[in-house]
């Protein structure tokens, strides 16, 4: 807390300070596990900058901030178990150490678990760089009876040690004065050259004074000792980055050299070399109790992980969740709906009015502007109640126990089983569903995972439905709603299977993870991840979706003073696309141009199709409510939501958005649009657009999700390409099979 | 000797040998050895079986670390059972 304080009130004399002192730059390095986020967030905390590695969708996060007078720039490097070159996360991390040579690494250990960690910490000696180990979780190894000498360790690695407890946001000082100390006088703290096997020595010694005068600029470059190890290793990524093949004749003699008397693979034995130091290490400072009581964590797996009950525990939490999530922010979302669509446009419309603007820019200001906005917003009660719930099963340890238990499942379609929880999500919203993808670390099951959730059929989709079986199969409206969901996921195993042999062919998903501890996680560190996560929405997705809406509204409204809607360059784009749907047995231009606003969220398709088809119910110039009316209103339906939202987790029933009320003027519209489209439309007919607006193009929301997540437009590319066809083909084959057995 | 993926649940056993064979992670061909060593799994280590069902993926102790494996890796990795 005072740590905290210090920082805040030192920030706050920055500007008083004309030169801007060289930042000090600090690396965090750590196993994943290690309470490495943890830490950087207590010491940080909302300073915490999240960005992505270049050219990565790998997250990385930075701080500035003063402490002492001093400028402290904090770089977080992705959780790794070694440097080698064979992960993404390794890459990255060992990149940045040898190329940006930060100040001083903090090296976060686990110390319940010391040996794996300390093997990761030789490592990073052997760049020459200044480290300091923050010693975390050290309140657990405590009550586990472990006895950590850490003089001992300190003289033996040449490293300050500080024991943490990062949630309890203790050591944290000690670390930080740690670190100033050291980079007042960084000669002092190199730390120590352990001593490997001679020969591995010796080899080293002689590549690096070969190094050192025929290539002095390398020597410059990289830190030596790390270099010419991994020169005798035949590190590939270090020779490509060189240019040098492994075949150069100085190396070459060297490592036959060393295979003559040790064997082929240099690189094992290397491991080996490091391994047995921390093991050594671990040997001479820790001290274990004798008797090792089961734990927690064993306990809770033996039911958890269960071969009969796993599954079903498994799909009681995720029903949890997706219950949690929607129920929750559902009376919120559509509380801000309310609000925005009522006081808020009464109230530009009215001010306009007042500065007598033109009808157009009132139009433009509520119909674009304001309902553009109020579609982001409404989504952020959900993004963020998801996001909150997903951190939470991470930090607890569960998320890693339902990868465990789904993956035989998700095998089938090529998928980890981590990818089971974003595509159930897909059910209730696609786009946090497409942010959840980052629970999956490794790229191809995010990318492949994110292909998919567009064909989980979403809450906006419903709507959509809702009309059409309203007026056609009103006495099956159950069936043919969850038909249409069951033709979803059929696809979606359909493509996965796909996917799986094309786009993603060869790359077999390996499973490998580490199942941490449960732990019970922090309420603070909670807030912080999900507004980490939630923020990026609100912000990015937000711009996009308000310049979408905008060219939307202009679309439907120009050219200027078109009357009908026809008309319009939505009408007329419309009228295009209309052929290409004629075999899909919905080929007008209202059809179309509805599918063309649906971009935007596909329950848009209604609202458009109620303003094409159903003249305007104009001008029932309703009471305007005085803006006291409106504020009290805003009030009294706050705390009808949040009384909903709570009443929610305890009823069993439904989903919120499904039980909302409507006014009686929306049942009039809907009824009035039913009545329209008996008449444009036939069952069957109704059926493949049905089946056309759940498999087409992700909406924009949805785009700027993926866009997000992946860095590139690539995968919206991709989604919009095979949804398109999928959804053409899928309502060609309904429509013209239909039509052939007689249906039609 | 036999492969880990084959020891039942509450078995010890000890890593004798981690056959060679490419595999794949984080979606490049590369040695999955290396990341199996990495995570803790190395000759001479001992490890715990602590579930496994005959399908899907085991679950091992090592150290103080719980690793869940793909059977496919599971059944490259050979191990001798430690007698109670």
């Amino acid at each position: 807390m005072s740590l905290e304080l210090k920082i805040q009130s030192l920030k706050l004399n920055e500007g008083e300070n004309p030169v801007r002192k060289k930042a000090i730059i600090v690396a965090v390095a750590g196993n994943p596990n290690s309470g490495k986020s943890t830490l950087i967030n207590a010491i940080a905390g909302t300073r915490l900058q999240v960005g992505n590695w270049p050219g990565v969708t790998v997250e990385k996060k930075t701080a500035v901030f003063e402490y002492e007078g001093r400028k402290i720039k904090l770089v977080d490097l992705p959780g790794t178990y070694s440097l080698s070159p064979y992960t993404q996360e390794e890459i990255i991390a060992r990149d940045y150490l040898v190329h940006e040579k930060p100040d001083v690494i903090i090296d976060v250990v686990d110390a319940t678990n010391l040996e794996r960690n300390l093997y990761l910490t030789i490592q990073l000696l052997e760049l020459g760089i200044p480290v300091v180990i923050a010693l975390n979780i050290y309140d657990e190894a405590m009550k586990k009876g472990y006895k950590i000498d850490i003089k001992a360790m300190e003289k033996m690695l040449g490293v300050r040690v500080i024991p943490t407890i990062a949630t309890k946001k203790s050591g944290l000082k000690e670390l930080l004065k740690a670190i100033t100390e050291i980079v007042d006088n960084p000669a002092i703290h190199i730390p120590k050259r352990l001593h490997y096997e001679e020969d591995f020595e010796l080899a080293a010694a002689s590549v690096e004074s070969y190094i050192k005068t025929t290539y002095p600029h390398l020597a410059e470059k990289y830190p030596l000792r790390w270099f010419s190890f991994k020169l005798l290793e035949g590190d590939q990524h270090v020779l490509q980055e060189i240019n040098l093949s492994e075949n150069e004749t100085f190396i070459k003699d060297i490592r036959e050299h060393l295979k003559r008397s040790h064997g082929d693979d240099i690189e094992s034995l290397m491991a080996d070399e490091r391994y047995a130091q921390a093991s050594g290490l671990t040997h001479e400072v820790l001290k274990k109790p004798e008797t090792r009581k089961i734990e927690m964590t064993e306990k809770i797996d033996r039911i958890v992980l269960n071969r009969f009950f796993g599954i079903p525990i498994f799909l009681a939490a995720m029903w949890l969740v997706f219950k949690l999530t929607f129920d929750v922010s559902g009376p919120f979302a559509d509380w801000l709906d309310a609000m925005i669509t009522g006081p808020f446009k009464r109230w530009a419309e009215t001010i306009l009015g007042f500065i007598h603007a033109p009808e157009w820019t009132v139009s433009l200001a509520t119909d674009g502007i304001i309902a553009g906005v109020g579609f982001v917003i409404v989504f952020v009660p959900v993004i963020f109640a998801m996001m909150f719930f997903i951190t939470f099963l991470e930090g607890s340890g569960y998320m890693a126990r339902a990868a465990f238990v789904m993956d035989r499942l998700m095998h089938a379609i090529g998928l980890h089983g981590k990818s089971f929880i974003p595509m159930l999500l897909g059910f209730g919203c696609n786009v946090p569903a497409i942010y959840a993808t980052r629970v999956l670390e490794n790229p191809r099951d995010k990318a492949l995972t994110a292909l998919l959730i567009p064909l989980m059929s979403c809450g906006a989709r419903l709507p959509v439905y809702v009309v059409f079986v309203g007026a056609f199969f009103p006495h099956n409206a159950g069936t043919v709603i969850w038909s249409l969901y069951v033709m979803g996921i059929s696809l979606a195993i359909l493509m996965g299977v796909i996917f799986k042999k094309t786009l993603f062919k060869g790359e077999a998903p390996v499973f490998i993870m580490e199942l941490p501890p449960y732990r019970m996680p922090y309420f603070r560190s909670l807030m912080i991840h999900t507004w980490e996560k939630g923020k990026h929405f609100l912000i990015k997705a937000g711009t996009y979706i308000l310049a979408v809406s905008i060219i939307v509204w202009f679309l439907l409204n120009l050219p200027w003073g078109v009357e009908n809607k026809r008309d319009s360059y939505l009408g007329k784009m419309g009228q295009v696309i209309a052929p290409v749907l004629e075999p899909l047995g919905f080929g007008k231009w209202e059809a179309a141009s509805s599918l063309v606003a649906g971009l935007i969220a596909k329950e848009i398709v209604v609202g458009t199709m109620g303003e094409i088809y159903v003249p305007k119910l104009e001008d029932k110039k309703e009471e305007k409510p005085s803006l006291t009316e409106d504020l009290k209103e805003i009030g009294t339906s706050l705390v009808s939501a949040a009384k909903d939202s709570i009443a929610n987790i305890f009823s069993t029933f439904g989903i919120a958005s499904l039980s909302s009320e409507e006014s009686p003027e929306m049942k009039e519209e809907r009824e009035s649009l039913r009545n329209v489209i008996r008449k444009q439309f036939t069952p069957l007919t109704a059926y493949a657009f049905m089946s056309f607006v759940l498999l087409y193009m992700p909406c924009v929301v949805a785009a700027i999700a993926l866009r997000q997540e992946f860095g590139t437009w690539k995968w919206y590319g991709i989604a919009f390409v095979y949804q398109m066809a999928l959804a053409w083909i899928v309502a060609f084959m309904i429509y013209q099979g239909g039509k052939i057995i007689g249906l039609g | 000797m036999v492969p880990l993926g084959l020891l039942s649940k509450g078995e010890k056993a000890e890593i004798v040998d981690i056959k060679a064979q490419k595999g794949y992670y984080h979606g490049k061909g590369k040695d999955l050895l290396c990341y199996v060593y990495n995570i803790g799994l190395h000759i001479g280590k001992t490890v715990e079986m602590l579930n496994n069902a005959g399908r899907g993926s085991v679950l091992v102790k090592v150290d103080e670390s719980r690793i869940a494996l793909g059977r496919g890796i599971a059944m490259k990795i050979m191990v001798r059972r430690i007698e109670k």
